[in-house]
């Protein structure tokens, strides 16, 4: 079974070109040109023969957009999977464990205090504030989360989640009071946080967030071996030539690093490091060899449909995206505490 | 091939190992035995590397585990642990595959395959190959990860250690004898094996050397027919005992309460 997982990577690659297409032609605005080939020849060519109103569309709204959802949803599924493997447990994800609500807690506090800092940095370090404030709320959310939990690489399942609890009431609770006391333009900010959405594309957006993420997956798609490892007990797989101790810590630093990226630019979206892992475990079993690398494509695939439904479902209002996430992942979470009552 | 002088372990200031010396010489069979909360498991954790104490200094062919790069200590050292995981949504083959991580960088080869068939056959679990691991009993839990050990050292480096925490629980008579007769051979290949058993008479019958703990220091450490005797073991299990001559192996036969 391992030796086919080139097969279906590329598989699972085609399918998501096939949808990143069908997706680019959905919305409300109809391109004058129907043919793929024709609007990209055009485009590269830039010979006239497409509209300024196309152009714009494509390149400024649609593409950027799409290429986000392609970006966030494999980082947030991957970050969930090297959760799972490293609490072993399929309901560490970023959502459940707090982590989120740690970088967004960080983040919308630098949206409403930011005001008074950012007269004294560079203009270019704006968005990387944000990010950097994020990464940090989801990092210290992470070691709090884990240290609760983990006494000698045995984790207590209920104090991890209910470390979570906590952590995202704390959340809600300084939201509110920051709603309270923050301006209108901030509230709109604010509000797009608590909701998520990948509306705010723009290609520098999406140029950070692809550095991240191919920086955080050149040292964490190669862990699956490790991850399967672990399974065993983290004083088994060290007998086995794994670096247990070096792999949490890598895969602590880079998913905050990923979960911080993705809350900072596209705010709250849940359970996409839910669902994703959980349905390639359906077929694959836990072997993470094969999930990880899986689950990142999954992941675009996943929040990519669930981003084109949003804005296509009620034009030319949109469902936030958090909305359809939770309607799939919330009943998954139920089935994962049916499935694992017994042994919590 | 193992040497470990002085080693103490002590958990929120209970002693539970105190100033142990031992040494274990190539090709030896070594079976640790004592009564519950000897501190046998704890021994067996420290030799192993499980449990690192700065100033203890345990040397594994004249390298202490510090100076070992950890893949190359993977190929001459292993382990079968007492506590397996009993959740683990795999495959049989892929968690005796496990075994062969430290050889393969992603994808197994020809010779991982054939080591992990081969270790399957070993203990008797070929046939579930493909099952799911969570469907086992424990006893075939058991033979998955003994399966895996052996696996992990099938290779061609000289003298390798294994350690073993009470490798029997939860096999039946066939299985106990199929699994220590394996042990047997390994060792007798110039290799080297540190095992916990509960059962004094499989001791007395496969181990080349034993050692008796009791509260964390060692009371025998000699071959079976010197630390078997009736005065030992009655005093170190607080339990009446005889002891005769095995009528089939010649052997030490220990006969408990009589």
């Amino acid at each position: 079974m391992q030796n086919k997982l080139p097969l279906y990577l590329i598989l699972s690659l085609l399918l998501l070109a096939l949808l990143a297409v069908v997706s680019l032609y959905m919305g409300v605005y109809i391109f004058e040109k129907h043919s793929f080939t024709e609007i990209f020849s055009g485009l590269i060519n830039n010979d006239g023969s497409i509209s300024d109103s196309d152009r714009f569309v494509l390149m400024d709204l649609r593409l950027p957009r799409i290429v986000m959802a392609i970006l966030i949803g494999s980082a947030l599924s991957v970050s969930g999977t090297c959760l799972q493997g490293m609490f072993r447990n399929p309901l560490a994800t970023p959502d459940l464990l707090g982590i989120t609500a740690g970088a967004s807690l960080f983040a919308a506090v630098t949206i409403v205090l930011g005001v008074y800092i950012k007269p004294y940095i560079p203009e270019v370090f704006h968005f990387s504030l944000l990010s950097f404030m994020a990464f940090i709320g989801a990092l210290l959310t992470m070691l709090l989360v884990y240290r609760m939990s983990t006494t000698n690489g045995k984790t207590n399942v209920v104090v991890m989640l209910l470390t979570g609890v906590a952590v995202t009431a704390l959340g809600f609770a300084v939201m509110g009071l920051l709603i309270y006391i923050s301006k209108e333009e901030q509230l709109r900010d604010l509000t797009f946080w608590n909701l998520g959405s990948v509306s705010g594309a723009s290609w520098t957006k999406n140029g950070i967030l692809a550095v991240v993420i191919t920086v955080c997956y050149f040292v964490l798609l190669p862990k699956g071996k490790a991850l399967n490892a672990m399974m065993l007990g983290e004083k088994d797989a060290e007998h086995l030539g794994i670096p247990v101790e070096r792999i949490k810590k890598q895969i602590v630093i880079l998913t905050a690093l990923m979960i911080g990226t993705c809350v900072a630019f596209a705010g709250t979206i849940s359970f996409v490091g839910l669902i994703v892992p959980y349905i390639l475990r359906l077929i694959f079993r836990s072997n993470y060899h094969i999930i990880l690398p899986l689950s990142a494509v999954f992941g675009s695939i996943l929040l990519l449909t669930a981003d084109t439904i949003s804005r296509t479902m009620a034009p030319p209002s949109e469902i936030p995206i958090g909305i359809l996430t939770a309607f799939m992942g919330a009943p998954i979470f139920i089935i994962i505490l049916i499935r694992s009552r017994k042994t919590m | 091939m193992l040497e470990a002088q002085n080693i103490s372990y002590a958990h929120r200031k209970f002693s539970i190992l105190e100033n142990i010396d031992v040494t274990v010489n190539n090709g030896e069979l070594l079976v640790i035995v004592g009564p519950n909360g000897a501190g046998k498991s704890t021994l067996l954790s420290m030799l192993a590397n499980e449990l690192t104490n700065k100033e203890d200094l345990i040397f594994f062919k004249k390298k202490t585990f510090h100076d070992w790069d950890c893949k190359e200590l993977a190929h001459s050292k292993a382990k079968f642990s007492q506590n397996n995981s009993h959740d683990i949504p795999l495959t049989v083959n892929d968690v005796a595959m496990m075994g062969r991580y430290p050889y393969f960088n992603s994808v197994p080869q020809k010779q991982d395959e054939e080591a992990v068939i081969k270790a399957l056959e070993e203990t008797d679990m070929a046939s579930m190959r493909q099952r799911d691991y969570n469907s086992l009993s424990g006893g075939e839990k058991q033979r998955v990860h003994l399966a895996r050990v052996l696996a992990q050292l099938d290779n061609n480096v000289a003298q390798k250690l294994v350690f073993l925490d009470e490798p029997l629980n939860n096999l039946d008579v066939l299985h106990q004898h199929r699994i220590l007769q394996t042990i047997k051979n390994f060792t007798q290949k110039g290799n080297t094996a540190v095992m916990v058993l509960h059962d004094l008479n499989l001791a007395a019958q496969f181990a080349d050397r034993v050692m008796l703990l009791k509260k964390g220091k060692i009371v025998a450490h000699d071959v079976p027919g010197t630390v078997f005797t009736k005065e030992i073991i009655s005093r170190v299990y607080n339990f009446p005992c005889t002891i005769c001559t095995n009528p089939v192996n010649q052997n030490p036969l220990i006969i408990f309460g009589t």
